[in-house]
């Protein structure tokens, strides 16, 4: 992004830095995707893939495996990375901590309690709920927000502090419910550990429909509130003083950030690290300015996020690694290189 | 003196946190507009507090803050804020933003959400930070300029608010005493040229005492004495504030007290 760009006043003109970088990021994410369609199990060559885009259906099992089952896993992956950048970024800033993911909430542990427990119900009525699992994880994530949001008021009248230390309290209860369930369970222990690590496996266009809109207008909502963001990296009070009403834009923030990540994990389970990562090299690469940041967040996430799937069904294909595994192993050592680089 | 005149006034204002121990009690002044206020007192006597109260963020427990003849506390912060801007004693930015984007978020009160800034908050902003002479840190990351240097930019993010009342606490403490020179230089042009009124928190009584009209003296949250420097900086209600007693001269030049030890 060394491109020359107009400036205005001595200001760098956003509007076209953000056009700028949309055209750049939709290239890289339709680029990259178009790459990843190339890996799986079956090897169907690059030349095939693109006449079968096109719409050229001589094979119609291959037909099935780029339409049916790499294409929504691709898009699925998307939009998760998008929407867990977006809102770890949104937070990062709400909170003015670096250290924030789209999980500090306890949305993650509620989400996953409720999925546990779906996936056991399962198995004991014969599968009698087995479309309903993202249900079960959302009723779980909203029921941990509302109690980490009534816990908060009993003691900080909602401020952060009080927020992040209800969604730790709530994180470790939920957590041991977890656990408890993990124990007992037999048949059931590989689906919910697939579950808290993540999978994109069990994509299809269904969930994409129904995770579209919640993510999309959410993230577009969060980037509507990019100059407030700005201004609270002043401080609260420097915030208050510019007009800024913070509590209300705190709860506005943590509830759509927490409504996109419940509506997302539910369908794919807990992905760790992209939330917490990818705002920091998005940081590095546009700077701070939120109206930036969090569009160029929502690429990189995107992009970060099929790639690592990519590996997950590869490295040891047949068998899959779980998505969370493999953005942990990657993001992990990112992580500590990019804050190393930044403190030297 | 009429009402009219005065952009500020402070009818028994109390102030209490939760614990119920008055940290302000029975506030009453008024200030006329183009006047500067020095705030002076010893530490923990309210003055921050007293700042907070007349910026909105604090609410009082009593009494009346009335902002050019508008009750204070029936205003929404977003429309304080294009009335009263405020620079801190202390600044911490969590992200690495350049001096002019914080300038620039000086704007932010006139700023529609949803069809952005104009060109006017661009040259509005540019202005701000050639009158502090801070323009030739336009590009430098906030956070790596010295506290001197920090202390000019978040000066032109205050004046690029446009108020009509600026608060400033402490606002010397980190300045040499070039900067410190210019910088009573740029608030005397303001209050001069462009109508500005100005509350100052003084931590020096010297230089409190050269540049503001009237002092306003705290002590255990009460004014102690308010009015001119000669009124207020006198050996008995010095050594009633702050507890030590004090030489006073009168300044060479200016013909205003200053404080000997």
């Amino acid at each position: 992004m060394n491109k020359p760009l107009t400036e205005i006043a001595g200001y760098t003109n956003w509007r076209k830095k953000l056009i700028l970088m949309l055209l750049i990021g939709s290239l890289s994410i339709l680029g990259v995707s178009l790459i990843c369609l190339n890996f799986g199990v079956v090897s169907i060559n690059p030349k095939e893939i693109i006449s079968l885009l096109l719409g050229g259906t001589q094979d119609k099992t291959k037909n099935l495996i780029i339409w049916q089952l790499r294409a929504p896993r691709i898009v699925l992956g998307v939009i998760t990375g998008a929407a867990l950048s977006t809102v770890g970024g949104a937070f990062q800033g709400i909170l003015r901590n670096p250290l924030a993911d789209p999980y500090i909430l306890g949305v993650s542990a509620g989400a996953a309690l409720g999925a546990c427990i779906g996936i056991a119900l399962q198995h004991a009525t014969g599968y009698l709920f087995a479309s309903y699992l993202p249900l079960f994880a959302f009723i779980g994530a909203m029921f941990s927000l509302y109690l980490v949001y009534q816990s908060s008021k009993i003691t900080y009248s909602a401020n952060s502090t009080g927020l992040l230390l209800a969604g730790v309290a709530i994180t470790f209860l939920f957590s041991a419910l977890i656990t408890i369930l993990l124990a007992i369970s037999r048949k059931e222990l590989q689906s919910m550990v697939f579950w808290l690590m993540g999978d994109l496996s069990a994509a299809n266009w269904k969930k994409i429909s129904i995770i579209t809109l919640p993510a999309m207008i959410g993230c577009l909502l969060l980037f509507f509130s990019s100059l407030d963001l700005n201004a609270l990296s002043l401080g609260e009070e420097e915030a208050l003083h510019l007009g800024i009403n913070t509590g209300k834009l705190r709860i506005r923030i943590f509830l759509i950030g927490s409504i996109i990540i419940a509506s997302v994990v539910s369908f794919t389970g807990l992905i760790g690290f992209v939330g917490l990562v990818i705002p920091h090299i998005a940081r590095l690469l546009v700077g701070p300015d939120h109206r930036i940041m969090l569009p160029a967040s929502a690429f990189l996430g995107g992009i970060f996020l099929i790639l690592c799937d990519v590996l997950a069904r590869t490295v040891i294909a047949p068998t899959e690694i779980p998505i969370g595994a493999i953005t942990a192993i990657i993001g992990a050592p990112l992580f500590i290189y990019l804050l190393r680089r930044k403190n030297k | 003196m009429a009402d009219n005149n005065n952009i500020l006034t402070l009818k028994g204002v109390h102030f209490s946190y939760n614990d119920n121990r008055e940290i302000l009690s029975d506030i009453n002044f008024y200030l006329p507009k183009g006047e500067l206020l020095g705030i002076i007192g010893p530490n923990g006597s309210g003055k921050t507090t007293l700042l907070n109260v007349i910026s909105g963020i604090l609410k009082p427990k009593k009494g009346e803050i009335s902002l050019l003849n508008q009750n204070l506390n029936n205003l929404p912060i977003e429309q304080i804020a294009k009335f009263i801007s405020v620079v801190p004693q202390d600044t911490w930015v969590t992200f690495d933003f350049k001096a002019k984007e914080v300038v620039f978020m000086g704007r932010l009160p006139y700023i529609s959400r949803l069809k952005g800034e104009t060109l006017e908050d661009y040259q509005i902003s540019r202005e701000a930070m050639k009158k502090t002479h801070s323009l030739s840190l336009s590009e430098n990351n906030i956070q790596e300029i010295s506290g001197g240097e920090r202390q000019r930019v978040f000066m032109a993010k205050a004046l690029a608010q446009t108020p009509q009342l600026l608060l400033l606490d402490e606002f010397t403490s980190h300045l040499d005493l070039n900067y410190k020179y210019e910088m009573l230089n740029l608030l005397k042009k303001a209050l001069e040229k462009e109508g500005l009124t100005i509350i100052s928190v003084f931590h020096d009584l010297n230089l409190a005492s050269i540049i503001s009209h009237r002092l306003l003296l705290l002590n255990e949250g009460k004014i102690e004495k308010i009015g001119a420097p000669q009124e207020v900086l006198t050996e008995e209600i010095i050594q009633k504030a702050y507890g030590v007693r004090p030489i006073l001269i009168n300044h060479p030049a200016l013909k205003v007290p200053q404080v000997i030890m």
